[in-house]
């Protein structure tokens, strides 16, 4: 069961955070050891609409669709500011200081993500 | 110092000059906060114009960027405006000591030039530049701005300013860490107005605008009633694409942070954390077991089971011939392997393991091994630096930041003594950046302490590539490699045999900021030095895909890999030489002996460029640890 939704063409993304996820069984433990949290987002696409997904490394492991039980942050930003937060050409600090990412709940958490972006973008390395 | 102006500085031969150009950038506002420590600093300087005749091309140069350099007030216009909420945040986009000095001498005039009236905060001049600020204004088109731009930077440093003398007391004086309840001590009065002022400032005339915002000060009411204005605006700015600032939004979000802070008992918190650090001190742990939630979980160094090494007499030795040669990284890192298994308090090799993994495209063990090598010496600079680099890459911005201020501590006590590192809590965007300014400062504190611009410490330019690569501040880090480069290549600094990781780091700077046929020159250059430079060959890679040669990507991926799986002739040969007797399974003992830290990055990244050529066949048969033989067929490596 596919979680993206066609009317949000970023969130092919989440299927791919999900089967990378879901792929290694190292990974997986590995990020729910280093993100210690549910990230939720809500993103929202040109015409209005939102939808929700939410990253669970918290307890499974995985992504869903919804906010998630009890997430620790949640993530509010555009469809085509996130489609650029996955790819890396968009940078999650300054999506947030110029307002375009909005933040609540534990606000501190919110940076744990970049470390499990970076995974799945290809950047050179310094 | 005189970086600036003056027959003796040729583009050419100071690399520092190359900074200059940074100071036609209309970064005032971020002037204000690199000088501007003083509680009293009322004013900031103008920047000097005063450019010396050598100087033209440069000037003219950045005259020539005018249309991108339009831009820049626009985002600093957003930058002024989180100001009044969230205090010194600004990431630094300046690198330049040189202006730094200039602000300190044009300081006293402009003190004398500005002066702000005791009851309002701001001068209706400067408002009336804010206003010109104001995201109504921004869009307007971009030559607009330009030509605005010298009066804007006189209003947006006069605004950062007073907003930074606002906040300088209550933010300066703990550690950088402790600023989430340190917010508290913001007079919410001060704040909110302003915040909400800025909703009224559009309407509002030069003149009347002192009026007004001395109601607003006394009535609070009033700037609650712009609520609905700005939720407006809110939501008008969500919806558009170039969002020019969205204050309101940021606004409480700050405030949100603040709640989220007010909740942990403030005094408890410093007592707790003043606990830690006491105990990490003892440990001398400052982040395996040290950690704040912040910092990364570092596991314990995975070893190759069958590891020939361990047969040798001095495996150091080997590891450190076969890395001078520019063999094998996978050899030399089982060389160092074998080095710390026989000896695990020696720290050199673990460094040596680090540094050789990070060159090998292994990032996860290279942080291992150095963060064991910190563990036995806390103070090992070489380690240090590595990290930085290796937490920059896997994004864990705020430890890297952390190190290197470590690091500048370590090397440079007389910039920042050790007692006043920044605490290892968790941080949010807004901590980050500060930490982030903070930590360039100190940088460009120690860079001032450079006789010249040829004799500076190339690992203090290092350290300030990173800093800028990290903020994304891509042209500067470019400034800073470069001169790394140079400063090496005159021999005036001892890293020659660093030279490849230099052109490596320029190259993926270069990479990462869109110009990729210069990323790959410059890989070329690190390639040409040391062929064996696994990494420098992944980026070649990764920016074949970035300029749609997908066949050519796939090649270098492979053969990075392939340097993995099997050991080059020479270091066949030097295997056949240690194993004595045994030649005949050499080989494949060789082979085997690579299983333990597989570089995911190689193999998720061919995944992605196969499945980018549509070739899903290929994509599935690449699995962590494939060997890459199997496509030799398809691909020329």
């Amino acid at each position: 069961m596919s979680l993206k939704n066609d009317k949000f063409p970023s969130s092919a993304a989440f299927d791919a955070i999900n089967s990378a996820l879901t792929g290694s069984e190292a990974d997986r433990k590995d990020a729910i050891k280093q993100g210690n949290a549910v990230f939720a987002f809500v993103l929202k696409n040109a015409a209005g609409e939102t939808d929700q997904w939410h990253i669970d490394l918290k307890n499974k492991g995985e992504v869903g669709k919804g906010l998630g039980d009890k997430p620790t942050v949640t993530l509010s930003l555009s469809d085509a500011d996130f489609a650029g937060l996955v790819a890396g050409t968009a940078n999650a600090q300054r999506l947030f200081m110029s307002g375009k990412l909005k933040v609540k709940g534990d606000v501190m958490k919110a940076t744990k993500l970049d470390p499990i972006l970076k995974k799945a973008q290809t950047k050179a390395k310094l | 110092m005189s970086f600036m102006g003056g027959a003796e500085c040729s583009t050419a031969g100071n690399p520092l000059s190359q900074f200059t150009k940074h100071v036609g950038d209309d970064k005032s506002l971020q002037h204000d906060r690199l000088v501007n420590r003083g509680p009293n600093a009322a004013v900031g300087g103008f920047r000097s114009t005063n450019r010396g005749p050598g100087q033209d091309e440069m000037v003219n140069g950045f005259l020539n960027q005018t249309p991108e350099m339009a831009h820049m007030p626009l985002e600093q216009g957003h930058m002024l405006h989180l100001d009044p909420n969230q205090g010194v945040h600004m990431r630094a986009q300046n690198a330049s000591p040189v202006w730094a000095n200039d602000f300190h001498n044009a300081q006293a005039a402009m003190e004398a030039a500005f002066n702000a009236p005791p009851g309002t905060q701001f001068s209706a001049d400067e408002f009336s530049k804010f206003q010109q600020m104001h995201p109504a204004a921004a869009p307007a088109t971009a030559s607009q701005m330009s030509a605005q731009r010298p009066m804007m930077g006189g209003g947006m440093m006069g605004m950062g300013n007073m907003n930074y003398n606002m906040m300088q007391r209550p933010m300066y004086q703990p550690m950088v860490g402790m600023h989430g309840p340190q917010m508290h001590n913001i007079p919410q009065q001060q704040l909110q107005p302003e915040g909400k002022g800025k909703g009224k400032v559009v309407e509002l005339d030069q003149n009347k605008w002192e009026e007004h915002f001395a109601q607003l000060e006394i009535n609070g009411d009033e700037a609650r009633a712009m609520e609905p204005e700005l939720n407006k605006m809110d939501e008008a700015l969500l919806h558009s694409e170039t969002g020019a600032g969205d204050l309101e939004s940021i606004w409480r979000g700050i405030q949100a942070e603040r709640d989220a802070m007010k909740e942990l008992d403030e005094i408890d918190v410093q007592d707790d954390f003043a606990k830690f650090d006491s105990e990490n001190l003892e440990k001398e742990d400052w982040t395996l077991n040290g950690r704040l939630g912040a910092d990364p979980i570092v596991q314990e160094y995975l070893f190759e089971e069958d590891n020939f090494f361990r047969e040798t007499p001095n495996p150091f030795e080997e590891g450190i011939r076969i890395m001078n040669e520019g063999g094998n990284l996978s050899l030399a890192a089982l060389a160092f392997e074998a080095a710390v298994q026989k000896n695990p308090d020696h720290t050199e090799a673990w460094v040596y393991l680090g540094q050789a993994q990070a060159q090998n495209e292994k990032e996860e063990a290279a942080i291992r091994a150095l963060e064991r090598a910190m563990k036995l010496d806390p103070n090992n600079l070489s380690a240090m630096m590595g990290l930085a680099v290796s937490y920059t890459n896997e994004g864990y911005d705020s430890t890297a930041y952390r190190t290197l201020e470590r690091w500048l501590s370590t090397k440079y006590p007389s910039v920042i003594s050790p007692q006043n590192l920044s605490s290892a809590a968790d941080m949010g965007f807004t901590d980050r950046a500060q930490l982030h300014e903070r930590v360039t400062n100190l940088f460009l504190e120690a860079a001032r302490l450079a006789p010249d611009g040829d004799h500076m410490d190339p690992d203090v330019q290092v350290g300030l590539g990173v800093l800028f690569y990290g903020a994304e501040d891509y042209d500067k880090a470019v400034d800073c490699f470069q001169s790394a480069l140079h400063s090496t290549e005159l021999g005036t600094s001892n890293q020659r045999e660093q030279i490849h990781l230099l052109w490596n780091r320029l190259g993926a700077t270069l990479a990462n900021s869109g110009r990729s046929e210069e990323a790959i020159a410059a890989y070329e250059k690190a390639l040409a030095i040391h062929p064996n430079f696994v990494r420098a060959r992944y980026n070649l890679g990764v920016s074949c895909i970035n300029i749609g040669c997908h066949d050519e990507a796939a090649g270098h991926l492979l053969a990075a890999l392939d340097m993995h799986k099997s050991v080059e002739k020479s270091g066949r040969e030097k295997a056949r030489e240690l194993l004595g007797g045994n030649a005949g399974d050499s080989d494949s003992r060789i082979d085997n002996m690579m299983t333990q830290n597989r570089s995911t990055t190689l193999y998720d990244t061919l995944r992605r460029v196969f499945t980018q050529m549509g070739r899903r066949d290929l994509a599935e048969k690449v699995t962590t640890g494939v060997d890459p033989e199997i496509f030799r067929g398809e691909f020329d490596f």
